[in-house]
């Protein structure tokens, strides 16, 4: 390795001199060309330096680490990759926003991101590099309980066990990940019993038993990181929705159930940007060829879990090799988002919300502008049937302020005005309450329980000054019955909080810290995918 | 523009110099560092390419070939039909998968002197089958198979009729065998709106269903309309270049039957990779995909009569599995051992003329558009 460094760098230096020069223009030469070793530690978004690839990818290609560093020792490709959620990519990709930072992009699938016209003469070069059907994983305890053989269960059978209370599951929101996305394909595909790909009609006869099927989904997540998380903390779930290769690297020893009656399966295309420098395609090109190898196919393979896509190349032996039918996916966005809009409002169980909103003295000004400007802009995500809470503190929560509203699928503006209505009024007063308020959203919770997804966001934008302290939460918390200890707590970091205050409230409730460096609006945003 | 051009030769020719120059110093550090030398000075050439001659352009004795000639050829994949929408400035070539988007290529070309076509290869659409299907085909008069099952014949007429009769594995003998035999009977293809296999599998189909008929307008295209829109929206989202779903195939996910190029199978074989369960099947009324190159430059030019003409550059298209344009021995011997897979006469099938391009567009976008799209 050490005497070939040398060389190597000279080599990259001139390769540099060379493509500059025959691009026909003369533009200074940058000396630091050669030292791919800087660049290739920087995980921001600057311009790409030669021979590095920055890819917008699916989180879940966090896993593809070990063999994209083996991709950089044999091609000198260094991948810079960013990770987001499906829907969040395809709407940087439409903006164009996508194409200033990445060269390229790698999401799950391109499926979804064809549906969308505006993307058309964004994307070039799909080259897909491995698969992975999108299944169940389900404890093998529930298994046997439920006396399957894995080879064979439908989504019929798995929509009687649901409907009979004896299997409940997590799985993604389907408008942000695609794994989810899949799953609710699949399952209204088998449902409904259509034969081809999915039409308005097949989602419309299924929707009793879709709605029946999607009362055992007990877990929601933006991300397919964090559903993970959040079911190691659970015992009482059954199962997990997600691809086959996260399935089976989950701790845990799940049983992997691909459905007897189909699948939908991501191909992984390594996508290049239109609007990407030659020297980042060449680099793509370059990439793609070395991951096409049978060498590295069986390193993908053995190392993630995911499906070779190159002839007699053997899928790892944990990969069960029956045939599966591949559920078509919708040939239409009215079709795709039809049924994203069905399940957020008509199939999933709904969601109920409690923001617990700091309006203290320091939130005076822009602070408080920017909030009241980030609640409007939220209430057109508001979901039919949803609760939502607001419940704004000081120096204790502020009651007299406190609104429940319940978006009425007849009438879904008149709950959206009023929390608008409600959220221009907010005035900034008083200390920080954030320990006492928070039980307070717990005890509002608790009396009347109900079948939804809930949860509670915090924003609050400094350290805990009245009320109760971290430890008297704890202990609160703790002692909550186990229902209500199911409920998370998503804090949001803004302005002078406390990080590791806000990080363990995270940690204690099951909730995940987001942060507003960016903007509040955006964080709000990201975590409507979690509720 | 003349100006302009000018001035593009003169810094190009710039290039040239300083490339050479500094190539002396490349190819001392790579013969320092221990790798493979360069050789001759080359000229770079660009272009956009269909999906399936990706591998061919990137096989480093194609590169070692090209080089040998002096030339340096540099690409990028698109839908055939997607390649006119690209901005096409600073391409040298473009080579799409069919004549219709070619004509299209050369009418928008600056130089159309320049930019008369060249068709070096050529490759006839084949459906990729897993035994399991096949044999359910054959066993119900769709298809007939070869002694070893290994290839076929797809008839057309029967398959088109089970199309129209929304016919479903579950309906056919032997399926419920297996699991993943269930739904609607269907080939996967690519977008035709997009991409050339999609496209030519739709003008096989409209001329076998209009009675030998090859479409020339809106009323030709009108009488196989909705069986065109059947065949392609059972299929929901469409991938758009011939690649992806021979992927899935291979990767033993996706639909039982994919339409892809022979050449796509063919240079798996010729490469040595053992095939699993595929069967090819030669649909008794096909399309040839004639790979035609677009000149956009003398550069491209250059190029295209290279691939078409240089002995070695003809064998490596075969290695890739295409067919070189005229009499090709090369191709037959090449693939003798291979003969179980491949019709290497194409014995029973018979080639489909292929509408204009005008037709064929309005062919498959009638194909593909259903109400609400977008």
């Amino acid at each position: 390795m050490r005497p070939r460094t040398l060389p190597r760098l000279l080599t990259g230096l001139a390769l540099t001199l060379l493509l500059t020069a025959t691009a026909g223009s003369c533009g200074t030469i940058d000396n630091s060309a050669g030292g791919t070793g800087e660049q290739r530690d920087r995980t921001d978004s600057g311009p790409a330096a030669p021979g590095t690839l920055r890819i917008l990818a699916s989180s879940e290609l966090a896993d593809m680490a070990p063999v994209l560093e083996e991709a950089r020792e044999a091609t000198g490709v260094t991948v810079r990759a960013t990770y987001a959620g499906t829907l969040d990519a395809v709407e940087r990709i439409a903006s164009g926003r996508a194409e200033k930072e990445y060269d390229a992009v790698w999401l799950s699938s391109n499926d979804y991101l064809r549906l969308r016209p505006d993307t058309a003469g964004r994307i070039t070069n799909e080259t897909p590099v491995m698969t992975s059907p999108v299944a169940l994983g389900v404890r093998p305890e529930a298994v046997a309980r439920l006396g399957w053989d894995p080879k064979k269960v439908t989504w019929s059978q798995l929509h009687q066990a649901v409907a009979a209370g004896r299997l409940t599951y997590g799985m993604t929101d389907p408008k942000r990940s695609n794994s989810g996305f899949s799953a609710l394909v699949s399952v209204a595909s088998g449902l409904s019993g259509a034969q081809s790909a999915l039409q308005d009609r097949d989602v419309a006869k299924a929707t009793p038993k879709l709605r029946e099927f999607f009362t055992g989904q007990k877990l929601t997540s933006g991300s397919s990181g964090w559903l993970a998380t959040a079911y190691g903390r659970r015992t009482d779930i059954d199962a997990l929705v997600n691809y086959e290769s996260v399935l089976l690297s989950t701790p845990g020893a799940l049983t992997v159930i691909r459905p007897s009656d189909g699948v939908v399966t991501a191909d992984y295309p390594l996508t290049l940007l239109t609007a990407s420098s030659a020297d980042a395609k060449e680099s793509a090109r370059r990439l793609t060829t070395y991951l096409r190898t049978p060498q590295a196919q069986r390193r993908i393979t053995e190392t993630t879990l995911r499906r070779p896509v190159v002839a007699g190349v053997d899928p790892s032996p944990r990969l069960d090799r029956d045939l599966r039918r591949e559920l078509p996916f919708p040939g239409s966005r009215s079709v795709a988002d039809g049924l994203l809009d069905a399940y957020d409002n008509t199939l999933r169980r709904p969601s109920r919300t409690v923001y617990v909103l700091d309006t203290s003295g320091s939130m005076g000004g822009e602070r408080l502008t920017r909030l009241k400007e980030a609640i409007t802009e939220l209430t057109e995500d508001f979901r039919d049937r949803e609760e939502v809470t607001l419940m704004p503190f000081g120096t204790t929560v502020k009651s007299g302020e406190v609104r429940t509203y319940t978006v009425d699928p007849k009438d879904p503006a008149r709950a959206r005005d009023a929390i608008r209505a409600d959220a221009a009024r907010l005035t900034a007063s008083g200390g920080t309450a954030i320990y006492t308020s928070l039980t307070e959203a717990y005890r509002s919770l608790g009396a009347a329980p109900r079948d939804t997804f809930t949860s509670v966001v915090l924003m609050t934008d400094g350290e805990n000054t009245d009320g109760m302290d971290g430890a008297g939460f704890d202990a609160f918390f703790r002692a909550l019955p186990a229902e209500q200890r199911h409920t998370p707590v998503f804090p949001i970091l803004f302005g002078d909080s406390d990080r590791v205050e806000l990080e363990h409230i995270a940690d204690l409730t099951g909730g995940r810290l987001f942060g507003a460096e960016g903007s509040l609006k955006g964080a709000f945003e990201e975590i409507r995918g979690y509720q | 523009m003349g100006f302009r051009e000018h001035s593009a030769r003169v810094r190009r020719i710039l290039g040239i110099v300083l490339a050479v120059l500094l190539l002396g110093g490349v190819a001392a550090v790579l013969v320092a560092g221990g790798d493979k030398d360069k050789g001759t000075a080359t000229k770079t050439v660009r272009g956009v390419i269909g999906s399936e001659k990706s591998e061919f352009f990137t096989d480093p004795d194609v590169v070692k070939a090209l080089a040998a000639k002096g030339l340096t050829v540099s690409t990028e994949t698109s839908g055939s039909w997607d390649m006119e929408q690209l901005p096409l400035k600073g391409y040298d070539f473009a080579f799409p998968s069919s004549k219709g988007p070619a004509d299209e290529l050369r009418a928008k070309a600056a130089d159309k002197a320049v930019a008369t076509p060249l068709r070096p290869f050529y490759s006839p659409l084949v459906v990729v089958a897993h035994s399991n299907a096949a044999r359910v085909l054959a066993g119900n008069g769709l298809a007939t198979l070869g002694a070893r099952g290994t290839s076929g014949i797809l008839r057309m007429d029967a398959y088109l009729a089970a199309v129209r009769a929304d016919r479903s594995w579950q309906q056919l003998k032997g399926a419920d065998k297996h699991a993943e035999l269930s739904g609607t009977l269907f080939i996967t293809s690519t977008d035709p709106v997009a991409s050339n296999s999609g496209a030519l599998y739709l003008a096989a189909a409209s001329y076998v269903a209009d009675g030998g008929r090859v479409a020339d307008g809106k009323e030709a295209v009108g009488r196989t309309a909705p069986l065109l829109r059947k065949l392609t929206q059972v299929q929901g989202a469409q991938q758009t270049g011939s690649d992806a779903p021979f992927r899935d195939f291979v990767s033993g996910v996706g639909n039982p039957l994919v339409l892809v190029y022979e050449s796509q199978v063919a240079s798996q074989l010729l490469a040595g990779r053992p095939m699993g369960d595929l069967v090819v099947l030669y649909p008794d009324t096909t399309v040839n995909s004639d790979h035609t190159l677009v000149p956009l430059t003398e550069g491209g030019k250059e190029l295209g009569r290279l691939l078409s003409e240089d002995p070695e550059l003809r064998r490596l298209a075969v290695r890739h599995g295409f067919r070189p344009q005229g009499a090709a021995p090369e191709f037959t011997e090449a693939t003798n051992p291979y003969g179980e897979y491949l019709n290497q006469t194409l014995t029973g099938v018979r080639q489909a003329p292929v509408p204009t391009g005008a037709v064929l567009r309005d062919m498959a976008r009638r194909a593909r558009d259903q109400g609400g799209t977008a």
